[in-house]
């Protein structure tokens, strides 16, 4: 057994799907590219050096390829053993946060010191897919009873989200909520079954909209946002009039002026409406051609994949990404009421680069092992 | 269906899902972009962008020969963006600093810079040593904005005419305000790029439009002539102690160019809101009641920037006279010859109305009347017009109407209602009483009078001209109606000159110039008040008129108030001048007598000598013989030059010889008799063409003896008009 496992591993690794770690590496570069141009005023103003973000995520994301190489060389069973342990490290650290977390514009979702600081809640993204990947994997037929099956897998997937919600972090909440059911979908969950829970879920939503003055606002700046141009509105004013100013071919690169101050986040959430500004309807197709070949070749990865693990990780990590995507957009263009959702490769943020890249390598690593 | 299947089913669905949202998303882009993107855009724009207007160059006013009147000259406002001042936190040092700059108080220098805005004016059109003051300490957020200030090279010359500008260098009065859309220009635009913050952007200006300069109007005015007219207006309301002003308006004949229109007092156009009148000033200022200081300072203003010869209206007295004459002689209702009676009065209706002359003028002709002024005669030719007939050719000459003249708040007149105006009024209105009538009415009704009986518009632009010289527009002269048949016009314009040099207007006769005109004295209302109105309306030359001009002083307090014993002098001194000036024909032969040897005579005989030969003299000395003169023999003088006999051998006596540039024939003379010199025309002479002093010699500040000849040199403008 113990020579088996050892020849097992001297084995040569089998190839990785290139055209995926090409897609990343592009999508990467685009989105580094945009995080100079958007960050470039707002550093010049804040810190007298227009490159000082686009420096920082430089780095990130060197270190974030280094992660995504390496966990492409990790076999991907190592993942579904410690799929579980994953899981409990982050209901662990989500309890901490609002202990010894970091408190930013009133909400504590970070945890760790000076520099060094990560939102658990993006482990959280990550071990909710392996757990339910790894559970249902093993014990896929309890899914078909409501009770038995689907409800828990729903309970332990909410009750990860509350736990980020409460930070409060409700676009986070989102997008564990979805990417579970996007897991469960796949897996095979009765479509009735979602149905049984669906309309509670919007008693929740509603619960949810009220209680938070601040996301009440959001609501309604959506509906009229010119209405409060200087309050809640602002942000999605100056957005759209980013967006409009780019017309079909954009202002140029670089040459964005609504960067200079007047949309904030412009290098982090709102750096779509940049892309848009400087390089018109042209440069929004692109993002979403680029994220389109992506899902497409990660299903391609997890159609071919080997067992049921690999398969529902796959699409659990392309569901995240997918979901966070189509949100970002659908705010920055006030198609939904305004959450914080920032862009996958974009939105300026070490911690989530990195986050994304790992599992970009978990991606990685299970095309090695497909179907050829 | 298998697990495998089901799977890739839902996988699929899913993706067919995420792909249709992203692409809805995208169609919601495209939509932002392309049918909403103008919208968007220019919303942005504004927020994104600053807007500054930079004022055009406003057009020049120049006079008939292209003097300047009113130009525009360059000059620095100071704007603030308080952000960015505040941004610099030097906020407390640069008000200090900029308020005692720009003089102005540090609070309220303080107020506008710590305003919440990104664009406020500290102060406008300052000095050029205070903005390079500024630029030198480049205060952060402070920035310089070239302005243009009005500048009047001619201060209170023809400040009534030429109005003056606001603040924000709009016309307020005068041509100024009339001109407006062709002076002002188009402003330019500087428009920069700023951020959110309202402070500037790391790079430079993104788009600058050129102002377009305004329109350079030339005015029908001779400064020249204009300069003239207000020296001797001064001069008539000083010595006749005028109370409410005095109007003057020279006017072309033939073609209704103003060459002149002046009011007296004036103001300085350079700070037309300060209160020229002192004593004014001083009632004003006891005023304790804030509002009450106010609206008197206003009154003031008001009363200041009044053009009275288009403003304000009299009864013309007199002066209508000449348009009652050709009313009868056109209707055929009188003749040259014919003899009429005044007693002093007429009995008419329940009154009796007075001549001025209340002994009577006994059997006069027609052309007597006239020159005697005489109101019987008038009443008897009004009583045979009737009242229609008066009032047709009162509409004709012009009257009860504006004229359409190119100057803001033109008056009508008033006249009696057609209902109340019988006998008695037709009477008094017979010799220009109970109506009224603004000076340019009345000057324009002579000019059909002048002109063949056709009556021209009076107007006082005669070409608006572009930057490069090139003429846009030129306004050639109009005539409005026949009023009067030519003969009847060329009949009045004799008796007219009759009337200067036989009549009641002799005071205006100037010598070697056929002068027509008109006198006139009126007793304004209410009657018995003691003011009077008096005016002259004349002429020259009359046989074929070139030049009108009227004077009328308003309310004189002094030894007279007759129209001819203070208008008519005032036309005289003014029109000596202007006549030579325009080379206007002069059949009077100046005469020039040579020095006779006076020296070694006795003082008796010397005297007897030079009095012969039309000279007058100066004794120097006690002695009883003359040792030296000065002139010396021989020399050729004019005949009121002055020759200085010593009778001791003192030393000479020394003067200092005056500066002449520029001044008229006669009064150069007159500075140099003042001075014991005398006057030698060299060069081109003919003291009647002649018009300015160009040169001379000795040059002023020369010390010579006393009698010394000086040399002077005209300068022959060309011919203008």
């Amino acid at each position: 057994m113990k020579a088996a496992r050892k020849t097992e591993s001297l084995k040569p690794l089998k190839k990785i799907d290139v055209s995926f770690l090409i897609t990343v590496l592009a999508l990467l570069s685009y989105g580094l590219i945009m995080v100079f141009s958007a960050s470039s005023a707002s550093a010049h103003y804040e810190y007298n050096d227009a490159l000082y973000f686009v420096k920082r995520q430089l780095a990130w994301a060197l270190i974030g390829i280094v992660i995504m190489l390496t966990v492409s060389r990790i076999p991907y069973k190592t993942v579904y053993k410690y799929a579980i342990h994953l899981m409990v490290i982050s209901v662990i650290l989500l309890i901490l946060v609002p202990i010894i977390g970091i408190e930013v514009k009133g909400a504590k979702r970070w945890l760790g010191f000076g520099s060094f600081s990560f939102q658990p809640s993006e482990i959280a993204k990550f071990a909710i897919i392996v757990f339910l990947a790894r559970s249902l994997s093993v014990n896929g037929d309890a899914l078909q009873t409501f009770t038995k099956g689907f409800l828990p897998y729903v309970f332990i997937t909410v009750s990860l989200a509350v736990l980020v919600f409460i930070e409060p972090h409700l676009s986070g909440a989102i997008v564990i909520v979805l990417t579970g059911f996007v897991v469960l979908l796949v897996a095979g969950a009765k479509l009735s079954h979602f149905a049984a829970i669906g309309i509670p879920a919007l008693g929740v939503a509603a619960i949810a909209m009220i209680s938070a003055p601040y996301r009440m606002a959001r609501v309604t700046s959506f509906f009229d946002p010119f209405k409060d141009s200087s309050g809640a509105g602002f942000q999605i004013i100056q957005s759209l009039y980013a967006i409009g100013s780019g017309g079909f071919f954009g202002l140029g690169l670089g040459q964005s002026r609504q960067k200079y101050l007047y949309l904030p986040e412009s290098h982090n959430d709102f750096i779509f409406p940049i892309i848009c500004e400087e390089l018109g309807f042209v440069g929004a197709l692109l993002v979403v051609v680029l994220f389109g070949i992506l899902l497409w070749k990660g299903i391609n990865i997890a159609v071919h994949a080997p067992d049921k693990f690999s398969r529902l990780t796959v699409i659990g990590i392309m569901g995240l990404i997918a979901i966070q995507v189509v949100i970002n957009i659908a705010v920055v263009t006030s198609s939904i009421p305004a959450t914080g959702m920032p862009l996958p490769f974009f939105s300026y943020g070490g911690t989530s680069l990195v986050f994304i890249l790992a599992e970009m390598g978990v991606v990685l690593s299970i095309s090695r092992e497909c179907e050829k | 269906m298998n697990n495998r299947t089901l799977f890739s089913n839902r996988v699929l669905f899913l993706f067919i899902g995420a792909i249709s949202v992203m692409i809805l998303l995208l169609v919601r882009v495209a939509w932002i972009q392309i049918v909403d993107g103008g919208e968007y855009k220019t919303s942005a724009a504004l927020q994104q962008t600053k807007d500054i207007a930079i004022s055009s160059k406003r057009g020049t006013i120049y006079d008939r020969n292209m003097k300047e009147l009113a130009t525009s000259a360059s000059a620095e406002t100071v704007t603030a963006s308080p952000r960015e001042v505040k941004a610099s936190g030097d906020i407390n040092d640069i008000s200090t600093e900029l308020s005692a700059i720009l003089g102005m108080d540090k609070d309220k220098v303080y107020g506008i810079l710590a305003k919440d805005s990104s664009y406020e004016v500290v102060k406008r059109k300052i000095d050029k040593d205070q903005a390079d003051a500024i630029r030198e300490k480049g205060f952060a957020g402070i920035t310089l904005v070239e302005d243009n200030k009005r500048y009047y090279p001619g201060g209170t010359l023809a400040s009534h005419v030429i109005g003056f500008v606001g603040m924000d260098n709009q016309g307020l009065a005068g041509i100024e305000m009339i001109y407006e859309n062709y002076l002002k220009g188009l402003p330019g635009r500087i428009i920069t790029a700023k951020n959110a913050a309202g402070t500037n952007m790391p790079f430079k200006y993104e788009k600058y439009i050129d102002p377009q300069n305004g329109i350079n109007v030339v005015l029908t005015i001779d400064e020249v002539i204009q300069r003239k007219v207000e020296d001797a207006l001064k001069k008539a309301v000083e010595n006749y102690q005028v109370e409410n002003g005095a109007s003057c308006i020279i006017m072309e004949a033939k073609t209704g160019e103003i060459l002149a229109m002046a009011t007296y007092p004036t103001f300085d156009l350079n700070s037309p809101f300060s209160i020229a009148n002192e004593e004014i000033m001083e009632t004003i200022n006891e005023f304790e009641d804030e509002e009450e200081r106010k609206q008197a300072e206003t009154e003031a203003l008001n009363k200041q920037w009044r053009n009275k010869a288009v403003v304000d209206s009299y009864e013309p007295g007199s002066t209508f006279k000449a348009m009652v004459a050709a009313m009868a002689l056109e209707e055929n209702i009188v003749t040259l010859n014919e003899n009429f009676v005044c007693n002093g009065s007429v009995h008419v209706d329940t009154y009796d109305i007075g001549c001025w002359n209340r002994n009577g003028h006994g059997t006069e002709t027609f052309v007597q009347g006239v020159y005697n002024s005489c109101n019987p005669v008038f009443m008897s030719i009004g009583e045979r017009l009737g009242t229609s007939r008066f009032y047709k050719y009162y509409k004709a000459f012009g009257f009860g109407e504006t004229t359409g003249f190119d100057l803001p708040g033109e008056a009508p007149g008033l006249f009696h209602s057609m209902d109340r105006f019988n006998v008695v009024e037709l009477a008094t209105a017979s010799f220009g009483q109970g109506f009224t009538v603004t000076p340019l009415q009345l000057i324009t009704a002579y000019s059909a009078i002048t002109n063949d009986g056709y009556m021209v518009k009076p107007h006082l632009i005669k070409s608006l001209v572009d930057n490069k010289g090139n003429v846009i527009e030129n306004f050639e002269p109009q005539v409005i109606r026949q009023v009067i048949s030519t003969d009847t016009a060329n009949t009045v314009c004799k008796i007219l000159e009759g009337v200067a040099s036989d009549g009641t207007s002799k005071n205006a006769y100037i010598d070697g110039y056929h002068i027509a005109g008109k006198t006139g004295t009126s007793e304004k209302t209410p009657r018995g008040s003691g003011k009077y109105v008096a005016s002259f309306v004349g002429f020259a030359p009359a046989d074929d008129p070139e030049l009108i001009c009227l004077v009328m002083l308003d309310e004189p307090m002094g030894a007279s108030y007759m129209g001819g014993a203070i208008a008519a002098p005032t036309f005289k001194e003014i029109m000596t001048d202007v006549l030579i000036y325009r080379q206007i024909e002069n059949d009077s032969t100046l005469e020039y007598n040579f020095v006779p040897k006076v020296e070694n005579e006795k003082l008796a005989d010397a005297k007897q000598l030079l009095e012969n030969s039309g000279f007058k003299y100066q004794i120097l000395g006690d002695g009883e013989t003359v040792i030296s003169q000065m002139p010396v023999v021989g020399t050729a003088l004019g005949n009121n030059a002055i020759v200085i006999l010593y009778t001791e051998s003192t030393e000479a006596e020394k003067v200092v010889v005056p500066d002449l540039h520029g001044y008229f024939a006669s009064d150069a003379n007159q500075i140099l008799v003042n001075n014991g010199l005398n006057m030698k025309v060299v060069g081109k002479e003919s003291m009647g063409r002649t018009v300015l002093v160009g040169t001379q010699d000795p040059p002023a500040g020369t010390e010579v003896v006393k009698g010394t000849v000086v040399s002077v040199e005209y300068n022959y403008t060309e011919n203008v008009h």
